[in-house]
């Protein structure tokens, strides 16, 4: 559907952010082997702004991720964050895992550390962020616990903690709430927007839930197709700070609406479901 | 919030199963099977055997005097000398060479076939070798222990790196881990259970290496205290040394354990769920 898509990925972005953008996303394509996973991914993202990115399970947005952090090589186009052109891992880039990808053997401190003492943090600056993050995600009491002993939202809180703890201009988010129960995901979405308020950072957000891509996301990726491309970018003009009323707002359930009909469309290829 | 989420983090309690060991269910049958065995062994030997071969009523009158004697108490140190030696070089080595095998495909196949090929090597068969190095010294003793030992931390060290979940190698590259942090900060930790079970095996081993290496080689030690008091007809001495043995892969077993819990409480918990 050509008059729906967006004229172009760079205006939104300057729109949002005012400025230049953190992440530059030109021409980007992928293989597995034979299997094409996506090709022609072009989109920016602001200094702050989030970028959610959806789309029906299989369709590569995770190895999207995992390309611009620098995990996974990709074989056509470019990815820049900042001036840097990624093929690795780069500073100032953080990701939270679907998976939470805890270490078991550390206490919630240690993993929180864990990024910091990557980044050659001083022993003096690891005593002084490690605490101030976990209090910033609500797990202050809880630093010598072992994520054994806590439940899936908390693992994902010491997750978040564990970027955040970096101070990455870039944070990358993967499915991170897909693993916790219903309530806890929309708890720790509203607190990801009050970290966010606090510390605004460029955000790529890839989730399965169009609500979710709808509440954070200025913007909303559509990705589609085998392989996938970019079909639509959805600009979310819900203002901010968003909150549970956000969710009441017409205006919010049009969008949603919106990216649901665009998911949809043709969508045979595809089992998507719309979360709640 | 944040407290409605917990679900225990509050530090392990101690599990009530831990004490139904002792409740007499479960205790008094191996309390009845132990002592069937020593009745039977004790008439069947009063009755068929010669005075000198050991019964239980014998062994027990020998363990005071046994345990007084400098000799043996001697010959103990010695022999767990030897097997701490021993396991303290093959834990090292092992553990070193076994996460190059796991981690890295070049070392796994410059090597695998020979990890296996000596693993199965019956350390009885090397011993002649050893003694032509090393002569019929302690040294002997030492290298057969480490021998025995060193394989089975190998190949479970190995097995350990190999089975690193993924998630955890994608974090730590996701935070730009070198790549000697990555294995001595996730893949070592990570392959600690697989460590431990090698190490187990291992120790039982070494044992085993060195009360061989004594028979064979006459080096003063528990082994050869066994040898030479069953070759003097003092079975009832001899027997004792075999216990006390015994009581060391029990003690280990246990001293493992206690480690594992101590320094690993993160280990096995995952299975009882959040």
């Amino acid at each position: 559907m050509p008059e729906l898509r967006t004229s172009s990925a760079d205006s939104s972005t300057v729109m949002a952010s005012g400025g230049e953008p953190r992440i530059r996303v030109r021409g980007l394509g992928k293989h597995y082997g034979a299997l094409e996973v996506f090709r022609n991914i072009d989109f920016d993202v602001g200094e702050r702004e989030i970028v959610a990115i959806v789309g029906p399970s299989g369709c590569g947005k995770t190895t999207l991720l995992r390309c611009i952090d620098g995990l996974l090589p990709h074989d056509a186009g470019e990815i820049r964050v900042g001036r840097e052109i990624v093929t690795e891992p780069i500073a100032g880039v953080a990701m939270v895992f679907q998976h939470f990808g805890l270490f078991p053997w550390k206490t919630v401190y240690e993993n929180v550390a864990y990024g910091l003492r990557m980044a050659g943090a001083s022993k003096a600056d690891v005593e002084r962020k490690v605490p101030e993050f976990i209090k910033l995600v609500g797990l202050s009491g809880f630093e010598k616990a072992f994520p054994y002993q806590m439940s899936g939202g908390m693992q994902q809180r010491c997750g978040l903690a564990r970027a955040l703890a970096v101070e990455p201009n870039v944070l990358l988010m993967d499915e991170p709430f897909a693993a916790v129960d219903a309530q806890t995901r929309e708890i720790l979405q509203f607190e990801l927007l009050r970290i966010w308020e606090e510390r605004p950072t460029a955000m790529i957000f890839v989730t399965h839930s169009i609500e979710e891509a709808v509440l954070l996301g200025h913007r909303v990726i559509v990705l589609k197709g085998r392989p996938s491309s970019i079909h639509e970018t959805i600009t979310i003009d819900l203002p901010h700070p968003r909150t549970r009323d956000t969710l009441r707002e017409p205006r919010f359930a049009e969008l949603r609406e919106r990216v649901w009909g665009t998911l949809m469309r043709e969508a045979r290829e595809a089992e998507f479901v719309l979360e709640r | 919030m944040s407290q409605s989420a917990v679900t225990s983090a509050a530090p392990p309690a101690v599990k009530p199963e831990a004490k139904h060991v002792w409740l007499p269910a479960a205790f008094l049958p191996r309390l009845i099977t132990g002592v069937v065995i020593l009745l039977a062994w004790e008439f069947i030997v009063r009755a068929l055997a010669p005075a000198y071969v050991a019964k239980p009523s014998t062994v027990a009158l020998a363990v005071p005097r046994v345990i007084a004697d400098p000799a043996f108490l001697a010959a103990t140190g010695a022999t767990l000398a030897a097997v701490a030696q021993g396991l303290a070089v093959a834990l090292f080595f092992g553990t070193v060479i076994g996460l190059m095998m796991g981690r890295s495909p070049l070392a796994e196949r410059a090597v695998r076939h020979y990890v296996n090929g000596f693993y199965a090597v019956p350390m009885i068969v090397v011993l002649p070798l050893f003694s032509l190095w090393f002569g019929y010294s302690s040294g002997t003793r030492v290298a057969t222990i480490i021998f025995a030992a060193i394989f089975s931390i190998i190949i479970n060290v190995a097995d350990g790196a190999r089975s690193v979940p993924r998630e955890y190698m994608e974090v730590a590259r996701s935070f730009r881990a070198g790549r000697l942090s990555m294995l001595t900060g996730i893949v070592l930790p990570s392959s600690m259970p697989y460590l431990l079970a090698g190490f187990r095996l291992a120790a039982g081993r070494a044992l085993i290496g060195a009360v061989v290496a004594e028979f064979f080689l006459s080096v003063g030690g528990l082994g050869y205290f066994i040898l030479y008091n069953s070759r003097s007809y003092k079975h009832s001495e001899a027997f004792v040394g075999v216990l006390l043995l015994a009581a060391f892969g029990v003690a280990f077993e246990l001293l493992v354990q206690w480690m594992t819990r101590r320094f690993m409480p993160w280990y096995r918990r995952d299975e009882r769920g959040g």
